[in-house]
Order: C-alpha cells, then sequence, then structure tokens
C-alpha cells in the first residue's frame, strides 16, 4: 500500500499549476545510464561501489610503489638512494595512502555495492548523497597527491604528531596537502557512514529482521557507525592544524601555552577506532566466504554479530595504548593496557568462531577460501603481537620500533587487505558477470602468502633488536642488516603477486570476451540475497523485493529439511534466482550536482593554500551546486521508467510497481514521498 | 611436510629471537643490563610463551582443519555436513577463558608497570633535553635543585654512575624526540613544555647505545644518543673533570683556532673560559637557532662521539664500533670532525642553509661556515683541546 498517491504528471503545486523545476535553468537532468559520461552522474549504488574498488587499486599502485622506494633504500645499511627528507615524505604518504586512500575505499567498494543488495533494497537511502561522497573522496585522495608535484609530499608521518607539523619544522606545503585531503576523504566517509545506517535501519525488505541480516552488512553497519563518531573527531583535529599552517592560530604553539599531546589524544581518539573500521568489513567479507566453502552456516552467529559490536564499543576506550611512552603517568598507562587486553577478547572470539564454521564443513579450496584463511591466520599473528603491545612495559621497548610497523602490517595487510582480495575473487562473477581465472588466482594468493611474510615477518625480529621506525638508514653493526635485506626481497614478491592479479584480470576479461559465457546467478552456491539477481546485477537489484523470513534466506530457498529431517537441496540457485527482467521499475535519477559540490571543495582546498580569491570560487561552486541540489527533485518527474535507460514509454505511475505492497524507493527529501521499508509489512 | 619440519619451521624465529642476545644486536630489547631492563624482559618471555602457545593452537589447528575437512573427490554438491549452527557452552568458554588468560596477563603487567614506575628521589638526578638533532644533558652540579645554565651541560653521551638509579628528567626544546636505551629501560618521550620521567640503572660499567625513537624530522634517523655507565669513583672523578672552565690553549695552532672558535662561533655555541663574553653578547646561543640551543664544548673532547652521536670522536680500537670510555682521549678521529666543520649539511640532512643574517629566519642545525682548509685544520687542533 503506497503511503501517499503519487503524481503521474510533473509536480503539481498548491495553486495547481503544473510546473517543470529546471535547477537553475542550466542544465538538464541526465538521464543516460550508457557511456563513460554516465558513470559522472550515475547515483547507482553499484557503480558507485565499482569506482570505489578502482580508485583504491589504483592508489593501490601509488602506496605499493612507496613501499618499493622505501625498501629499497633500506634494503643494506648506511645506503643514499636518495635524500632523507624524501625519504620522509614516502613514509608519510605510504602510510596516508593505504590507509585512507586503499583500505577504507575498498571497504566502501563492498559495502556500497553489497550492504543494499544484502538487505533486498534497491539501492542506498540518499543515492545523490552517496555519488557526493565517492566524488568527494576522489578528490580529496587527488589532492593529497598533487603535493608531489607542487612542493612535496606531506612529511609529518602519517599520524602528523605536532609541533612537528607546523610550519616552523614542515615548511613545505605537504602537511597543507594532508591537512585538506584528509578532511575530504573524511566528509567523504562521514557522509556515506550516515547514508549506509539510514539504508539498514530503514530499508531492509521484509521480515529481514536485524539478526537475519548477513555477518557482512552486520560489520559494515558497525563499521559505518564507528566512522560516523570517529571522523568528526579528525576533523577537529585536522582544522586545528589548518588553522595553526594556514592563519596563524596557535592550537600546538607551545612557546604560548599549548599542549603537543592535545594533538595525539584527538588523532588516536579517531585513530583507533579508525583500526576497527579497517578491519571489520574484511572480517564481514570472510564471514560470508567462509560458510559457503565450508557449504555450512556461520558458526556462532549471534556471537559473531555481539563480538563485533562489542570491538565498536570497546574501540573507544583503548586509544591512549599508542601513547604509553608519551609521559601520561602510570595511572593513565594501567588503565589503557587493562583496556587494550580485553579487546582482544571479542576479536578472538572471531577467530574461533570462523574455525569452527570450517570444523565438520566440506571444504572447498577456492581462491576466495583461500584469502580468507589467509586472513584467519595471517591476522592472528598480527593480533598476537598486539596483546604483546598490551602489556605496557613491554610496550614501552617496542612503540615506534620495527615490531609495531611488523604488527599492524600482518592486521591490515595480512588481515583487512587478505580479505578484500579474497572479496573481489568472490564477488567478481556477481559485478561483472564472469569469473576471475582460478589457477592465476591461486599464484596469486601462493606468492602474496609468501611474499608478505618475507616482508614483515622479519620486522618482529627487527623491532626487538631495537631497529626504530621512520629511519631513513640505519649502520652496520646493530644486527639490522640480513633481515632488512630479506624483507626488501619479499616486497618485490608482494610486487610480483599484484602483478599475477593485475593479469589475472585482464586475461580473464579477455577470455570472456571472446567466449561470453555468463557466470549465472549463484556460481558458488551460496547463501545471501545479491546471489538470487542475474550476474551482473541489473539496475534495479531485484525484480521483486523479497520476503525474508530466514538468516541466509537464499540458502534456505535452495536447501530444505526433507521428511527424514535430512537437509538437502530442493532448487538450484538458478531455478531460485530472479531473472532480472522487471521492467517499469523506478530509480533515483542521475545528477551533475553531487560532482559539482565535489568538484568545488578541492578548489576551495587549493585556494586555502596558494589564493584566498581561489578559495572563495570554490565556495561560490560548492554553494551554488548545493542549492541546485537542493531544488533538484529527488526523482526526476521526466525520467523514464525502466531499467537500461530504453525509453519504453511512461510508466503508469511511481507507486506499487511489482504488487509486493510496497513504493519502490524510499528517497529522503523533496520531490514524490517514498515509502520506507517499514511501511511495506503486512498488505 | 613432516611434524619435525613444521616444528622446526616455527622454532627457528624462536632461536633466532634467542640468538639476538648477541654483542653485534647493542640496541637489542632482549638483552637487558639492568634491573628495570630485566623486570620488562621477565614479563615479555612470559607472554612471548603464551603467544606462541596460542599461535601454535590456531595455526596448526587450521592446517589440521584443511586437511581433515577437505571436500573429497567423491563428494557431490548435495553431500551437505551437519548444518551446525553454533554451540553457545562452547562459545561461552572459548570467550571466558581468554579473558580470564589475559586477566592475569594483565595482572602481571599492572605489577611490573608500577614496579618500574617507582621513583627513588635521592638518587641521582639528571635533566635530558632533546632538540633537533641531539641530546643534551644537565647535572645539578651547583646543587641548588634546578637544571640552569650554571650547571655542568654535555651533549650525546649521557655519563651514569653504575650499579643505582639515575632519575632522567627528559624534556624537549622544539619537536617530540624520544629518550631510549634498550639495554637499561623502555623509552619515554621528550614533549616541549613538560619534563617526563624516566629511570636508568645499569650493572655495570659499560656503554649503552639507543637512538631517538619519535620522529622529528630530517635527521630523526641520524639522532642518537648513548649511555656511558662507570663505577661511581669513576663518575665523580669524571663531574669532577666537567666542572672546570676549558683552558686557553698556549700552543699556537690551537690557540689561534680558540680565537677562530670566538669569532666564527659564537652565535651558537659555548666553551666556558674561551668564549663567554663574545656567547653573551650574541645572545647566549638563541638568536640564530629555532631550538635555541646548541651543543655546549666546554669538555667535547672528553665525549665518545659528536654530531648528535652519529661519528666517532675517537678511533674505535677493539672492532665493535662503539668508543667505550677507555677508547675516550686515546686516538683522535680527526677526519670525522675536519669533515663535520668542513660542510655540515653534507655530513647530516639538516635545515640550516646558511648562517642566518641578524634578525632573519632561525635555522635548525649547522650550517655550512665555508671555512678555509686552514682554519678547520687550526679549529680542529682547538677542539682536541677541550677535554
Amino acid at each position: 500500500m503506497a503511503i501517499v498517491e503519487r503524481p503521474t504528471a510533473p509536480l503539481e503545486l498548491t495553486t495547481g499549476e503544473p510546473e517543470t523545476i529546471r535547477p537553475l535553468g542550466v542544465m538538464t537532468r541526465p538521464q543516460g545510464t550508457t557511456g563513460w559520461k554516465s558513470w559522472l552522474t550515475t547515483v547507482d549504488h553499484k557503480r558507485i561501489g565499482i569506482m570505489y574498488g578502482a580508485a583504491a587499486l589504483f592508489f593501490f599502485v601509488l602506496g605499493g610503489f612507496e613501499a618499493l622506494l622505501i625498501r629499497l633504500q633500506l634494503a643494506a645499511p648506511g645506503q643514499k638512494l636518495y635524500s632523507a627528507d624524501l625519504y620522509n615524505q614516502l613514509f608519510t604518504m605510504h602510510g596516508v595512502t593505504m590507509i585512507f586512500l586503499v583500505v577504507i575505499p575498498l571497504g566502501a567498494a563492498f559495502m556500497n555495492y553489497l550492504m543494499p543488495l544484502q538487505v533486498g533494497a534497491r539501492d542506498v537511502a540518499f543515492p545523490r548523497l552517496n555519488a557526493f561522497s565517492y566524488w568527494c573522496f576522489l578528490a580529496g585522495g587527488l589532492l593529497l597527491n598533487t603535493s608531489w608535484f607542487l612542493g612535496g609530499g606531506a612529511d609529518g608521518g602519517w599520524f602528523a604528531y605536532a609541533p612537528n607539523t607546523g610550519v616552523t619544522f614542515s615548511p613545505s606545503h605537504g602537511m597543507d596537502f594532508y591537512a585538506i585531503g584528509l578532511q575530504l576523504t573524511g566528509i567523504a566517509s562521514l557522509v556515506g557512514a550516515i547514508n549506509l545506517v539510514v539504508t539498514v535501519l530503514n530499508m531492509r525488505a521484509p521480515g529481514m529482521t536485524l539478526m537475519k541480516m548477513p555477518v557482512f552488512t552486520w560489520m559494515g553497519f558497525v563499521t559505518q557507525l564507528l566512522l560516523v563518531f570517529a571522523l568528526p573527531v579528525i576533523s577537529v583535529a585536522l582544522f586545528l592544524l589548518t588553522f595553526d599552517r594556514l592563519f596563524n592560530a596557535n592550537f600546538f604553539n607551545v612557546s604560548e601555552g599549548a599542549d603537543p599531546l592535545l594533538w595525539e589524544h584527538l588523532f588516536w581518539i579517531f585513530g583507533h577506532p579508525e583500526v576497527y573500521i579497517l578491519i571489520l568489513p574484511a572480517f564481514g567479507v570472510v564471514s560470508e566466504i567462509i560458510p559457503v566453502f565450508s557449504r555450512k552456516p556461520i558458526f556462532g552467529y549471534p556471537f559473531m554479530i555481539f563480538s563485533g559490536i562489542a570491538i565498536g564499543f570497546m574501540g573507544w576506550g583503548v586509544w591512549a595504548h599508542h601513547m604509553f611512552a608519551s609521559g601520561m603517568g602510570p595511572l593513565s598507562v594501567a588503565a589503557f593496557a587493562v583496556s587494550t587486553m580485553f579487546i582482544a577478547v571479542p576479536t578472538g572470539v572471531k577467530i574461533l568462531n570462523w574455525l569452527a564454521t570450517m570444523w565438520g564443513g566440506k571444504l572447498r579450496f577456492t581462491t576466495p577460501m583461500l584469502f580468507a584463511i589467509g586472513l584467519v591466520t595471517m591476522f592472528t599473528i598480527g593480533g598476537l603481537s598486539g596483546v604483546t603491545h598490551a602489556v605496557a612495559p613491554s610496550d614501552t621497548q617496542q612503540t615506534d620500533t620495527y615490531y609495531i610497523v611488523a604488527h599492524f602490517h600482518y592486521v591490515i595487510f595480512g588481515g583487512a587487505l587478505m580479505g578484500f582480495l579474497g572479496g573481489l575473487y568472490f564477488w567478481w562473477p556477481k559485478v561483472f558477470g564472469f569469473l576471475l581465472n582460478e589457477k592465476l588466482g591461486k599464484w596469486h594468493f601462493w606468492t602474496i602468502l609468501i611474499g608478505f611474510n618475507l616482508t614483515f615477518g622479519p620486522m618482529h625480529i627487527l623491532g626487538l633488536q631495537g631497529m626504530p621506525r621512520r629511519m631513513h638508514t640505519y649502520v652496520e653493526g646493530y644486527g639490522f642488516d640480513f633481515w632488512n635485506m630479506v624483507s626488501t626481497i619479499g616486497a618485490f614478491i608482494i610486487a610480483v603477486s599484484m602483478t599475477i592479479f593485475a593479469a589475472n584480470v585482464l586475461l580473464s576479461w579477455r577470455a570472456h570476451r571472446r567466449n561470453p559465457v555468463n557466470a549465472g546467478p549463484d556460481p558458488w552456491d551460496a547463501r545471501s540475497l545479491e546471489w538470487m539477481v542475474p550476474s551482473p546485477v541489473p539496475s534495479h537489484n531485484f525484480d521483486e523485493v523479497p520476503t525474508v523470513s530466514h538468516l541466509d534466506e537464499f540458502w534456505h530457498r535452495k536447501y530444505a529439511e526433507n521428511a527424514e529431517g535430512k537437509v538437502v537441496r530442493v532448487a538450484t540457485g538458478a531455478e531460485v534466482a530472479q531473472k532480472g527482467d522487471a521492467e517499469n521499475v523506478h530509480l533515483p535519477s542521475p545528477s551533475y550536482w553531487p560532482l559539482v559540490v565535489a568538484a568545488g571543495l578541492p578548489i576551495i582546498g587549493y585556494g586555502l593554500i596558494f589564493n584566498l580569491a581561489l578559495a572563495a570560487v570554490g565556495g561560490v561552486i560548492v554553494v551554488l551546486g548545493a542549492f541546485a541540489w537542493g531544488y533538484e527533485p529527488a526523482d526526476d518527474p521526466e525520467a523514464h521508467h525502466g531499467h537500461g535507460g530504453h525509453d519504453d514509454g511512461h510508466g503508469d505511475g511511481h507507486g506499487d510497481d511489482d504488487g509486493d505492497g510496497e513504493g519502490e524507493l524510499a528517497t529522503v527529501g523533496s520531490g514524490p514521498a517514498g515509502t520506507t521499508g517499514e511501511e511495506a509489512s503486512d498488505d | 611436510m613432516t611434524r619435525r619440519r613444521r616444528l622446526a619451521l616455527v622454532l627457528a624465529p624462536l632461536l633466532l629471537f634467542v640468538g639476538a642476545c648477541a654483542s653485534d644486536a647493542p640496541q637489542s630489547t632482549l638483552d637487558p643490563k639492568g634491573p628495570i631492563a630485566r623486570s620488562i624482559d621477565a614479563l615479555w618471555d612470559g607472554v612471548f610463551i603464551v603467544a606462541v602457545v596460542v599461535f601454535i593452537l590456531v595455526e596448526f589447528g587450521t592446517l589440521y582443519l584443511v586437511i581433515r575437512f577437505r571436500r573429497r573427490a567423491d563428494d557431490t554438491d548435495d553431500d551437505l555436513p551437519a548444518q551446525t549452527h553454533g554451540n553457545t557452552r562452547l562459545e561461552i568458554l572459548w570467550t571466558l577463558i581468554p579473558a580470564v588468560l589475559l586477566g592475569l596477563v594483565g595482572f602481571f603487567t599492572l605489577v611490573t608497570l608500577f614496579d618500574i614506575n617507582r621513583k627513588d628521589d635521592d638518587a641521582l638526578a639528571v635533566q635530558v633535553t632533546g632538540q633537533q638533532w641531539w641530546w643534551e644533558f644537565t647535572y645539578d652540579t651547583d646543587g641548588d635543585g634546578e637544571f640552569t645554565d650554571e650547571d655542568v651541560l654535555t651533549a650525546n653521551d649521557l655519563v651514569i654512575p653504575a650499579g643505582q638509579d639515575v632519575n632522567l628528567e627528559i624534556g624537549s626544546n622544539d619537536v617530540i624526540h624520544s629518550f631510549w636505551i634498550p639495554a637499561l629501560n623502555g623509552k619515554k618521550d621528550a614533549v616541549p613544555g613538560s619534563e617526563h620521567p624516566l629511570r636508568l640503572n645499569a650493572d655495570e660499567p659499560g656503554t649503552y647505545v639507543g637512538q631517538c625513537t619519535e620522529y622529528c624530522g630530517l635527521s630523526h634517523g641520524y639522532m642518537r644518543q648513548r649511555v656511558i655507565a662507570m663505577t661511581p669513583d669513576d663518575f665523580d672523578a669524571w663531574l669532577e673533570d666537567q666542572i672546570p672552565e676549558a683552558e686557553m690553549p698556549t700552543d699556537g695552532e690551537a690557540a689561534a683556532g680558540a680565537e677562530l672558535f670566538a669569532t666564527q662561533c659564537s652565535g651558537c655555541h659555548l666553551a666556558r673560559g674561551i668564549n663567554d663574553e663574545e656567547f653573551a653578547d650574541q645572545g647566549d646561543g638563541t638568536e640564530l637557532l629555532v631550538s635555541g640551543n646548541a651543543p655546549d664544548l666546554t669538555h667535547f673532547a672528553s665525549r665518545g662521539v659528536f654530531a648528535g652521536g652519529i661519528f666517532n670522536l675517537w678511533v674505535d680500537k677493539d672492532g665493535d664500533d662503539i668508543i667505550e670510555k677507555d677508547e675516550i682521549s686515546e686516538e683522535f678521529n680527526r677526519g670525522a670532525v675536519e669533515a663535520w666543520l668542513r660542510n655540515p649539511p653534507a655530513e647530516k640532512p639538516m635545515d640550516a642553509p646558511a648562517l642566518p643574517e641578524p634578525g632573519g629566519e632561525k635555522i635548525r642545525g649547522m650550517p655550512d661556515l665555508n671555512l678555509p682548509e686552514e682554519q678547520i685544520d687550526q679549529l680542529v687542533d682547538f677542539l682536541e683541546t677541550l677535554e
């Protein structure tokens, strides 16, 4: 039942006169769904997800080059391949790139693509805002990297401790690009987080209670809540830094009475939840993969969900474990040591639940499964070294050494990245319609596993032997030489493995072009709703929004208990899956304005650094763009209906197109009223 | 792979850890040379064993699962395994057991933490000040309970008496640094605007090395510190010798060097007894440098290293490349000092392109003074007299 009768004609105002709204009378609304320009104006969560993934992989190559340059310099003692100044920029940019421009957007790629599908929705709550998130993120990432050409990359380290990041000690513009670039990516993630939180809370399919959502969506949901609360903190810190650097403020000026530890606290109050933001989506990915390739459900779904929530909450109480040597005083150190120790409990529960999922299963070692097992085994190592850091007296020996570098690479690379690589292989056929080559996939996995362990395993030893971080060189006679060389060799093996991945993508795509056999909706015999639609997913997602009665709803439509109580197949995936041929499905309309507003922001950024007049121009673009966006109806009253952009005639209303008892699209804001998942229960 | 091979693969890195207690790992955290570091190391040993046990359980557990439950060739997709959804009792157990285990680890952590943070207020106190890119040490030699310019100032080598606590008060003149001597204790950050305590205690006389461990800019990798622990008698004698002013040299070359020092170097450096007036006239070393402070050179030649601890002031005699107490005052490492004076920024990355004009932008580090070779020779001759 539609709550509000939707008009069939352009908006009728109370004067009774129909009026066509043209944004500023300047641009007609884009309507195309094909061609490269349609990607610039898309508001489709799937396309946005793909763009996040592509950008992340591009930045991964960039960050990888920075890493290789670092490893080349450190391969032997006393080398002078390039200046200490360049080294400092390289390690700073490597860290910032990998965290903010690779792992976060990879998570965003998966969450954007999958969360609406997994909850049975057609898109997110605010589609244009979603597009804005992406373009704003891209603007921030590109702005940050133009620093290389405009006076030097950021050189304060990725956590940018004051006062070293002030103008006196970091005179180049690198740290300005850092502050503004991360401000932009922060806006992107914050806005996206609000979007996904609302989507999960309001747009689930009928019957999908919170405890029937897939683990991936739950982990994504906790991640988005963490983002909502953590990003404002770093935004504030970055504003303080920007005002110090550009406008002579004194937030971190010690001679005016500032305490540098203010930056440390602000940064790490953000920075610690940040690492859970990095890992939880990957935890979600492997929680989807392992059950599929064990052929049994996730072991202990409630514990998996509650441990994720626990990590989300407890993650706020541990930040100063990054500051054990900062002079906080033993009482503070003690408190954070204890809280840090206990956060290992919910994380450990997950490891054991994944292993218990595999127990008693019939394990299929496809490439996604190999990567998932990789996460479980490698994250365990990182988690164990993490527990040793919680032992605060020990940490005063470990902190700022390569032992810490080893820890976080094991959890971020061995954990998050391995998980995401598995996810790429797993969901590739769903997104693109063809599978990646299994043989090359296995080569990719084994070479990266070996290369990764050779690169970062020895760093545990280097750290314990006293090699500090962020050293542009080291000397003979300290026992650092051999393991540094091993580590460098490992780094190049990682480079080889990612080349294999690139080759896999290219060759698999070419093979598919030559012989276009579709992977089908369900190539893996999987469990959740995204596998119940064709591959690639049609723009309208579901022909018919499904009614959900189980966790792993799709699986339960394929398998049921027979008369003897044995679980047997009752249908194939292809039989259960929807055909994707629904017509007259109303979709959110494309728009230019997210791109325009997002393009104005970096102009403000460059203006703040170089010329305030330019900042004013950027400001005008942002404000005007925002107004235009606001006046533009959420749905184009002149939009053609149906998927694929075909002109199949004007629809007969935006109401209950498919007869399942609810309106199509929950868009909040102006325009025809939308209905939400809440109302769509029993009609 | 046989079980034994797998075990060896696991133990090999363990053995390497143990093997790190070699003399060619002078900055090792696993080779404590004093009671505080030993206390930390003991805690580490216990926790590390727990970590290894968990590692073996999880990793070998995974290996076992992967082998035992792999899909067999004759399995069809319709042969489903038991669709176990969970086991609440088991899950509660494996939530509680790690929690209890971690609680135990936490208990011992707190015991050690409060133990190493206690302070003996009667112990010798030394002020440690970090600045880009060297460490200064101040001893309260005038006994007034304060650390001022009236006290003894040295650099790079922190000399302490062995076998007893020494209380460091650590601060900074510019950005955050971190003071660390792994063989003796964990590290403590040097934060501008505050003073942080750190206790050191070396069992035996010897030389213990460390590095700045908080990223502090260009030459963070070239900012080193050392502790030279001496017998209490030797320490007292050393401190006595640090108090007097330097003697104005009478020999021609060194005397010429002393004059050069007074005219060229007084903007930043002080050698008491040589250039007190010039130093005071030029602002007590605060005018040219951002940190407002350059190393006091009064007893320069009593130290083992210079330039922020990266160059040996004396020639190493026993092959370990560490200048110990008995190597100081043996064979002067003239070449290194000359190279430094010739062009300091070429030897160590610094932000000191030139000597600033009066009222100009301050620099960070020592600039190239474009000294002719003859002047460099004289200066080196002079510096060698500053025992």
